[in-house]
């Protein structure tokens, strides 16, 4: 994604979706502009007010005591509705954001989840979590202090004018050089902050993303005695950092705060020398200076904040802009009939002549066929890349296959609902993924018809029950840290558990590769010899010792199953499977 | 305000721009008296019906020149002290970098990555916020207010000043209340948040579980209930938020309100003119400022004095593995001794070695095996002196490797860590990462040895590819092929590997493991590994348990021996892998 980069066009474009997110918070946008039109008229009427009194009655002197309450009494009355409705008001443009980004935040996850694991497998996961929270809270904050502001100040500045050509058309008509000397400050401090504000962030950005990476490998760094070079690396962008830095800080005292004042002054100049022209041949109506003067002084500051604010709605857009583009994203995971009541009951699997690739070019599986019969256990073996893994990925519906079919119980896996796929296929990880919950959350998961018994069943048949009861709380023991303080097999166990809760008809195990220690390895075996009983399993193997007891070994090489029969006939044919559980046992130094 | 004393020593020595800047900053307050002035002034000759060409030519240009006055000062003291504030921030931000890189692994062990980042960029930025805005605030608000009462108290009216500041510090202090209850509220809110975001980075790490189990509607589901109560928290948060305009609002109005109640009563009993009156309300509009600004220069001090002391107590970590006066500055050679009766991990109970004792001839190999936990890392660790607290000594070429200085003992040794560490640059920056300046022969000759030169040969732009998140991704094991390269590159007096094999498959183990021993004759190499065949070959053999040396001898020796090692042996052979 490069960023900041989008044309004024695309950048309109963007604004106008995100608006269109208002559409559906039709009565609180109402409720939002009607309280805001509310307090911008009493918040006008204020000076208006002091005006009536001045020319009415403090000039002339004439001072009765009952009008004179009345427009006490109105002023103070205004004043304290205009508190209260722009308080409301306030608060409901705030609402109105939240609700917007909650819109906008359940479309985007709901988006990730329908989304096929090809996306998952090429995007890194920080980015998707960005886009998810970072962005959508880039975009809230622009919703609420820029896009709100604007909106406010900008119906306030509607309102002045109208108040001051009210009083005073040609007075007004002199006033309106403020709007285009105004519109061109904006226009040339977006020009150069756009810039100069963007490449500050980078420069941000790369000192973090610098020092992150220092202090991730800091044990590298010391080890090879590079502290001084990477200091000197680190200063540099530090040192751009703040010249960037520094180059706002000009941007903003050129064209900020200062410039906008000085508008100020000099609608202040030609205020009073209109009203003192007038007044060599005439009297003055010294209210309506007044008012003016209040007009002007409260006019300049909401302008100075929406300058100021700009940058936000610059970061903004570029990140709904990368939300968009996800929510746009078509890689949609492989469809399923939703409505389909066809059930899977006996577990028969058949790959007929399935040939599939990733990227369209080169065919990871190769017109496989295969029948695996109800019940039996069947395990694969490969060198990485024979395809082993691309299996499970189709047989889970991960990706979409073109060629070829996949039938369980002679049914294309097609034409089950998603549901009922899930139901009866039950897939155990190579890397257990244990979420942060208790114990027992992490076996129901989201199935809430799983009773506490049912789950004690699940633990005790994989043999975690042991280790879960001594843990502090036992199944209500909380998780720390994904499980980190668990080891790597007391979490396999755990995830045989949540399979085995949910009853497959079809086990398919990703069958863990290293970093579990010998005695673990004992007890998952045996686990998983358990949970075979009565289902049909698909083993993709690493290790060619768990898989002796298999009904069926498939050897697969480059997307082809080369040989297949059981452990002893394939030793017999003396051919790749040979081969490889020589070369796993140390016994011959084989050129495969 | 005590910061300001604690930043005193960068006040001094940026003293120039500090000064010139408040002194700008007196004169723009001073200055910013003069427009309601004249205009009140003018207003009086119109009332009065004594304006002339003369006299309004006279003070719009007085106002001309104030306005582009105020412009030019208003630019110069910005440059002053928010050029100084950026400029603290930069100046902190090294020395904290600079810190980091000298903390023994004993402080990476207590402190965690993200407080550590977070103590950088957003305790700078208070501080940074501190020496400017806060500078300013304090100066401006002091200054122009001071200013703007003097003038309304002794120009115009007391009484009036009195009556109609009443409201004003009732707006201070709601202010500041609700600034307290606001923080403490945007916090839970931002908990809410992280919690989201937490959920959110699970879902995603997990979507395999999620998609294997079909529970895509069920998470989305659990979504919107956590991300609901974000709304629901930041809701809380506006209700506050939006307390703070119209409170202001209403105050100011009241303030309005008396000052010209109040005002046109001395009007008509000749106590006042019309234009002062209209001065006086448009200093009233001159006020409002730093009064708020009084409210937030204590939110903004007492951030900057919680960072400030935070940056400090982290400049102020001593490292413990310090270098003697008298420290050897030549790289060490020769044979290694480990004579350690005891270590034990800084904040355990447990020792983390026991007992270890050993001599490793100068050329020779040694093979380090044991469990998880065993203590295998640990006794790497300790030769490179990430830690200092053992009771013992390590002599490495006849001297204690606490004689050497840091660079010294490191430059002759080549660490290959268990947890392979690249840097998102190029394949060449990484594989030269302790030899910038090396020629292209030998990197690739490192590479090479590293059985990892073919793998980069296929990258797109070979050696120049960018790996890490913004460039190709690499496998398990190819990253630990580049550790290990870079390793090599320094071709060090000692090359550790700390179970550096584990993720190549057992052809490409046993090359290199050849490539080795042909390339490193002479040359002592330390490999500790979990997996047999890495060390079979070596010439000498640890096996630790506990942090105790159970068993040694060489791979036939202990093959001879009914022990862990020959169980260990006969159960890997079992398991060995099939890739």
């Amino acid at each position: 994604m490069n960023d900041g980069t989008l044309t004024a066009k695309e950048q309109r474009r963007v604004l106008w979706r995100l608006l269109a997110y208002m559409g559906r918070y039709k009565k609180e946008t109402a409720l939002a502009f009607t309280l805001l039109l509310l307090a911008t008229t009493g918040e006008l009427a204020g000076p208006y007010l002091v005006k009536v009194f001045i020319d009415d009655y403090l000039v002339p002197g004439r001072f009765d005591f009952g009008p004179v309450a009345a427009l006490a009494a109105v002023y103070l009355g205004v004043l304290v509705l205009k508190t209260i409705i722009s308080y409301f008001q306030l608060v409901e443009f705030q609402r109105l954001a939240l609700y917007v980004i909650q819109a906008m935040r359940m479309d985007v996850f709901a988006k990730v989840h329908r989304l096929g694991m090809s996306y998952f497998d090429r995007t890194p996961g920080g980015s998707i979590v960005s886009r998810v929270t970072n962005d959508t809270e880039a975009i809230k904050d622009m919703f609420i202090s820029v896009l709100a502001a604007f909106v406010q100040n900008g119906l306030f500045v509607i309102g002045v004018f109208a108040a001051m050509f009210s009083l005073n058309v040609r007075l007004a008509l002199f006033c309106l050089f403020i709007l285009p000397a105004i519109a061109l400050i904006m226009k040339t401090y977006r020009r150069y902050s756009s810039v100069f504000y963007q490449e500050m962030r980078e420069r941000l950005s790369e000192l973090n993303a610098k020092l992150n990476e220092s202090l991730q490998g800091m044990a590298i760094v010391q080890a090879f005695r590079q502290q001084r070079r990477l200091y000197q690396e680190f200063a540099a962008v530090n040192e751009a950092h703040y010249k960037a830095g520094m180059k706002n800080i000009r941007l903003d005292g050129l064209l900020l705060r200062p410039a906008v004042d000085m508008v100020y002054m000099l609608s202040i100049m030609v205020v009073l020398s209109f009203f003192g022209v007038t007044a060599f041949d005439s009297p003055v109506e010294i209210g309506v200076l007044y008012a003016f003067v209040n007009y002007l002084e409260r006019f300049f500051e909401p302008v100075t904040q929406m300058m100021m604010r700009l940058s936000l709605y610059q970061q903004a857009i570029v990140s709904a802009s990368r939300v968009f583009a996800l929510l746009d994203h078509q890689e949609e995971a492989p469809a399923n009939p939703d409505g389909s009541s066809h059930a899977i009951e006996r577990g028969e699997i058949e790959f007929r002549d399935v040939s599939f690739s990733y990227d369209g070019k080169r065919d990871v599986l190769k017109r496989l066929s295969f029948v695996i019969r109800p019940g039996q256990t069947v395990a694969f073996v490969g060198h990485t890349g024979s395809g082993k893994s691309s299996i499970i990925n189709l047989l889970m519906r991960f990706y979409e296959f073109d060629r070829g079919d996949i039938l369980i119980d002679g049914r294309s896996i097609r034409d089950y609902s998603r549901a009922e796929l899930r139901r009866r296929l039950g897939l155990v990880l190579q890397d257990p993924f244990l979420f942060y919950g208790t114990v027992k959350e992490n076996i129901r998961m989201y199935n809430e018809k799983l009773s506490d018994d049912q789950i004690r069943e699940a633990a005790r048949l994989v043999q975690a029950d042991a280790f879960i009861e001594r843990l502090p709380g036992g199944y209500d023991h909380v998780l720390a840290e994904r499980g980190a303080t668990l080891s790597s097999g007391q979490r396999q166990l755990l995830s045989f558990a949540r399979t085995i809760a949910a009853d497959p008809k079809i086990l398919v195990l990703d069958e863990a590769t290293a970093h579990i220690d010998t005695e673990t390895e004992e007890a998952i075996q045996d686990a998983l010899a358990r949970m075979r009983k009565g289902r049909t399993t698909i083993v993709i193997a690493h290790r060619l010792s768990t898989i002796q007891d298999a009904d069926q070994i498939f050897v697969l090489h480059r997307g082809e199953i080369v040989e297949r029969g059981t452990h002893q006939q394939l030793l017999a044919q003396k051919g790749l499977y040979y081969q490889m559980y020589l070369l796993q046992n140390g016994l011959v130094d084989a050129h495969v | 305000m005590s910061v300001f004393r604690d930043l005193f020593w960068f006040f001094r020595q940026e003293k120039k721009a500090y000064i010139t800047g408040i002194f700008v900053l007196v004169i723009v307050a001073f200055l910013e008296t003069v427009p309601p002035k004249v205009i009140g002034l003018l207003v009086d000759h119109m009332k009065n019906g004594t304006m002339t060409k003369g006299v309004l030519i006279r003070w719009i240009a007085v106002l001309a020149a104030v306005a582009a006055a105020l412009y030019g000062l208003r630019y110069a003291w910005r440059i002053c002290i928010f050029g100084a504030a950026v400029k603290l921030a930069r100046q902190l931000r090294n020395e904290l970098y600079q810190h980091f890189t000298n903390m023994s692994p004993s402080f990476y062990q207590r402190k965690r990555i993200g407080d550590l980042m977070a103590h950088a960029t957003n305790d700078l930025q208070a501080i940074q916020q501190t020496a400017g805005s806060g500078i300013l605030t304090l100066v401006d608000s002091v200054m122009l207010g001071g200013f703007v009462l003097a003038t309304m108290t002794f120009s115009i009216s007391w009484k009036l000043t009195l009556i109609s500041l009443l409201p004003l510090p009732v707006m201070a202090a709601a202010t500041s209340r609700y600034g307290t209850i606001l923080h403490r509220r945007f916090l839970t809110a931002q908990e809410a948040f992280s919690s989201l975001n937490d959920k959110v980075q699970e879902s995603i790490s997990g979507i395999r579980v999620i998609k294997a189990f079909g529970y895509e509607e069920h998470d989305v589901e659990a979504f919107r209930r956590q991300s609901e109560d974000v709304v629901a928290k930041n809701v809380a948060v506006a209700k506050i938020d939006a307390l703070f305009d119209p409170t202001i609002g209403l105050l100011v109005g009241l303030s309005f309100f008396l000052a010209v109640a109040f005002g046109s009563q001395m009007v008509l009993a000749g106590e006042l003119t019309i234009g002062e009156l209209v001065s006086f309300t448009t200093y009233l509009g001159l006020l409002i400022w730093p009064m708020l600004a009084f409210g937030w220069l204590f939110n903004i001090v007492e951030r900057g004095r919680a960072s400030y002391d935070r940056v400090r107590a982290l400049l102020a970590e001593q490292n413990e593995i310090t270098e003697r006066p008298d420290a050897v500055g030549v790289p060490p050679q020769g044979d290694i001794e480990y004579r350690i009766r005891q270590f034990v991990y800084p904040g355990e109970a447990k020792p983390a070695l026991t007992d270890v004792h050993f001599w490793l001839k100068r050329g020779a190999t040694l093979g380090v095996v044991g469990k998880t936990g065993a203590g295998k890392t640990t006794l790497l660790r300790l030769l490179l002196r990430e830690f200092d607290g053992y009771d013992g000594e390590i002599r490495f070429g006849g001297r204690d490797i606490r004689d050497y200085t840091l660079s010294a003992l490191r430059s002759a040794i080549g660490y290959v860590p268990q947890d392979h560490f690249l840097f998102s640059t190029s394949i060449r920056d990484n594989i030269a990462f302790a030899k910038p300046e090396a020629r292209e022969d030998e990197i690739v000759r490192a590479a090479r040895l590293a059985n990892i030169h073919d793998d980069i040969l296929q990258f797109p732009d070979g050696y120049e590819t960018i790996i890490g998140e913004r460039g190709v991704s690499l496998s398990g094991g190819q990253k630990q092929r580049l550790s290990i390269a870079r390793a090599l590159l320094i071709d060090p007096e000692v090359l550790i590997f700390d179970d550096a094999l584990s993720a190549v498959d057992a052809k490409t183990e046993a090359r290199i493991l050849a490539a080795l021993k042909q390339e490193r004759r002479g040359k002592t190499t330390i490999i500790a590994a979990h997996r047999l065949s890495a060390v079979e070959h070596a010439d000498w053999i640890l096996v630790l348990d506990g942090g105790r040396i159970v068993q040694a001898g060489t791979h036939r020796q202990l093959m001879a021996e009914d022990g862990w090692y020959r169980d260990m042996h006969r159960r890997q052979q079992l398991e060995a892998l099939a890739e």
